[in-house]
């Protein structure tokens, strides 16, 4: 396919957190809030001057420090974060909206206010870690309403008087709805017989738009979606199978490109730092504030596998099996980083009843932070491309036969 | 005659085998690899090559699959294919009755459950870690100054078994040294990681579904106290190979090779 005219920019900015256009934002007088998780409600970080950055470590080496503060069996995108800040790559920002999902983040976000990584010579800079509930039910929403309320939204008006009325979350959720539209009018792309766009293109766009000011790439986003109108794929398929990526945090577009060079397509993505969920429209009524209902949607539409209710493991697995058929996958990969005590479980049992109970292939890896070099990896989805083949293969030779008979052959 | 190669370039070892059309395998190679896969499958081509008095060089193959970690660095192979699957058909042609793999590579270990029809029916595989590998063992037996066969015949010997805690290389090679200091018998620590690996083993073949008709492919697979080791925490006999088990990768790229070169004619 020919290349996309704006990916190589797209690309380039997440080369690093403090990329080209949170520097222009900051130039402009803007106000870059951190964050790393799904249950911060990453519009509410969108208010007024304010612009919401997901954080990542990308091109981590060594993460030495940060394994002396948090002992080398806890999850390495906590540490490679705690890394980061550490190096200072965190220091052009003006608050840290943290959110209290696991230990290790935890230890995370402790080592990086303990240790005082944030620039000191922000006065109004803040800390905070959101308590967020296992449910997602009404007395959720209320704790998560007056938690945001307190931690984030005051200290955004109190310390840099950041206009947080119902009218600008509002604004924030209308730029907020117009970048998923643009995103899910690419991503269907995924959806055809030969897609034309491949899950490394798209991941890179989707990363693009949690790590960088939305205003400053809402243009490109645009020229991308209207290119993908015309664009043609290629006449011969470059993969051999299509799958869907369920798991933990996916911040590095190289694992993606591992995969599919490995042969299998990823038409669906299903993870942390992807766009199901995370890229769908809020929908606001005007009976009710605007913040609860913002938080009411992120509690909702959560996949986060810390939601541990009945009807939240069974929607996982549906979701799942339902984007499967969706996005015409031929099989599944589970995939968590190593030590994710959460994924740790849900892979092990999801991989297994999506296998035996929902009759889909599946394949379930856990990996480092940064696993590109992986030729272990490579081996594994190159051997399950080389199943779902097989199987594809048994499948038409079956109903042939099938044909054959009917016909009385 | 037709000619059909598998080219099986793994971390420590090279492997190639040439089947002719009927199958048959009329020439086989194994080399130390070199730092560079390219250069080590082309040196073991040519010599496999040349043992063919009617084939002579690599080109004259009518189809060439390559394996292993550098199985995209084989030089004018027509495709690639994963270990995992070439283990599965290499072992499968050699013995159809066999339902399970545990595959000992130099820097992986691998649990396979083949198909009636030598493909793979499920598979799990450990990540970076080299623990209970091929490297693991050449860490072990340089601690105790001697030869991988010298150390696997040691291990038999033993009439105890002194656990070994440490999987990682690095520190199960100290905790070996430790043990050696403190006057512990030699044969006992080694019958010790026979046993840590073979419990590696036990987790990469039960994760891959395996229950009967196991045998064991790689440069380990040649390690009798491992197996003994391995008989023992999976409670069944390993299936022993008639042709050499280091030489099933190469072989099922082989003939995998052989299938489709007759198949595109």
């Amino acid at each position: 396919m020919k290349d996309l005219k704006h990916l190589y920019y797209f690309e380039n900015l997440l080369t690093e957190a403090n990329n080209d256009l949170v520097r222009q934002a900051k130039a402009e007088g803007k106000l870059a809030i951190g964050y790393t998780c799904y249950h911060m409600p990453e519009v509410l970080l969108n208010l007024d001057n304010c612009f919401s950055v997901r954080i990542r470590a990308p091109r981590t080496g060594s993460m030495e420090m940060a394994t002396y503060y948090m002992s080398n069996a806890t999850c390495e995108y906590a540490r490679a974060l705690l890394e980061r800040a550490l190096e200072g790559g965190y220091q052009f920002l003006d608050g840290m909206a943290g959110v209290d999902v696991c230990e290790c983040m935890n230890r995370s976000m402790e080592n990086m206010e303990l240790l005082k990584t944030n620039d000191q010579s922000k006065k109004g800079f803040f800390w905070c870690n959101l308590d967020s509930p296992c449910h997602d039910n009404e007395d959720a929403v209320q704790h998560v309403t007056e938690q945001v309320t307190r931690k984030v939204l005051k200290p955004l008006h109190e310390n840099y008087g950041v206009d947080i009325s119902d009218a600008a979350v509002r604004k924030a959720v209308e730029e907020h709805n117009e970048v998923c539209r643009l995103l899910k009018e690419i991503g269907d792309y995924r959806k055809l017989e030969n897609p034309t766009i491949t899950g490394h293109e798209f991941h890179i766009l989707t990363l693009a738009t949690y790590c960088c000011p939305k205003y400053l790439i809402l243009d490109k986003l645009r020229e991308t979606a209207e290119e993908l109108k015309t664009r043609e794929p290629d006449t011969k398929k470059n993969y051999r199978a299509k799958v869907v990526v369920v798991g933990s945090e996916i911040d590095d577009p190289d694992l993606i490109e591992l995969i599919e060079d490995s042969g299998a397509l990823v038409v669906a993505d299903r993870f942390c730092y992807g766009s199901i969920p995370g890229r769908q429209e809020i929908i606001l009524n005007d009976e009710e504030d605007a913040v609860t209902q913002v938080v009411r949607n992120y509690l909702k539409t959560t996949l986060c596998v810390r939601h541990v209710e009945p009807h939240k493991v069974q929607l996982r697995l549906d979701t799942a099996a339902r984007l499967k058929e969706e996005y015409h996958a031929d099989g599944i990969i589970y995939e968590q980083i190593k030590f994710c005590t959460y994924w740790s479980y849900e892979r092990a049992l999801a991989s297994h009843i999506m296998q035996d109970e929902y009759g889909i292939p599946t394949l379930s890896i856990d990996r480092p932070y940064m696993s590109r070099t992986s030729g272990q990896l490579r081996t594994r989805v190159q051997a399950f491309v080389e199943r779902l083949e097989i199987q594809k293969i048994r499948a038409a030779r079956e109903q042939r036969e099938k044909e054959a008979a009917g016909n009385g052959v | 005659m037709k000619y059909f190669g598998g080219c099986d370039v793994g971390s420590t070892y090279t492997k190639c085998v040439i089947l002719d059309e009927t199958g048959k395998m009329v020439s086989n190679v194994t080399i130390r690899s070199k730092i560079n896969a390219e250069k080590s499958s082309e040196e073991a081509l040519k010599t496999v090559c040349e043992k063919v008095p009617d084939l002579g060089t690599p080109d004259k193959l009518t189809y060439l699959i390559g394996t292993g970690y550098g199985r995209n660095k084989v030089p004018s192979a027509d495709e690639n294919i994963s270990e995992i699957s070439c283990h599965a058909m290499g072992v499968h042609v050699t013995d159809p009755s066999v339902k399970a793999i545990i595959d000992i590579g130099g820097q992986d270990v691998k649990g396979i459950a083949v198909d009636t029809d030598g493909t793979v029916k499920n598979f799990a595989m450990n990540d970076k870690c080299a623990a209970g590998t091929g490297r693991f063992y050449e860490a072990m037996a340089r601690a105790f100054e001697m030869t991988l066969p010298e150390f696997s015949s040691l291990s038999l010997t033993a009439k105890n078994v002194i656990p070994i805690t440490a999987q990682c290389t690095v520190f199960a090679e100290s905790e070996v040294i430790t043990l050696v200091g403190e006057g512990k018998p030699m044969d006992e620590i080694a019958a010790g990681i026979q046993m840590a690996v073979a419990k590696r083993c036990f987790v990469m073949a039960k994760k891959a579904g395996a229950t009967d008709r196991v045998t064991l492919t790689g440069g380990c697979a040649k390690n009798e106290g491992l197996k003994r080791a391995i008989e023992k925490v999976l409670k069944l006999q390993v299936v022993e190979l008639k042709t050499d088990p280091q030489l099933m990768g190469a072989l099922g790229a082989a003939e995998y090779a052989r299938q489709k070169g007759l198949e595109k004619e």
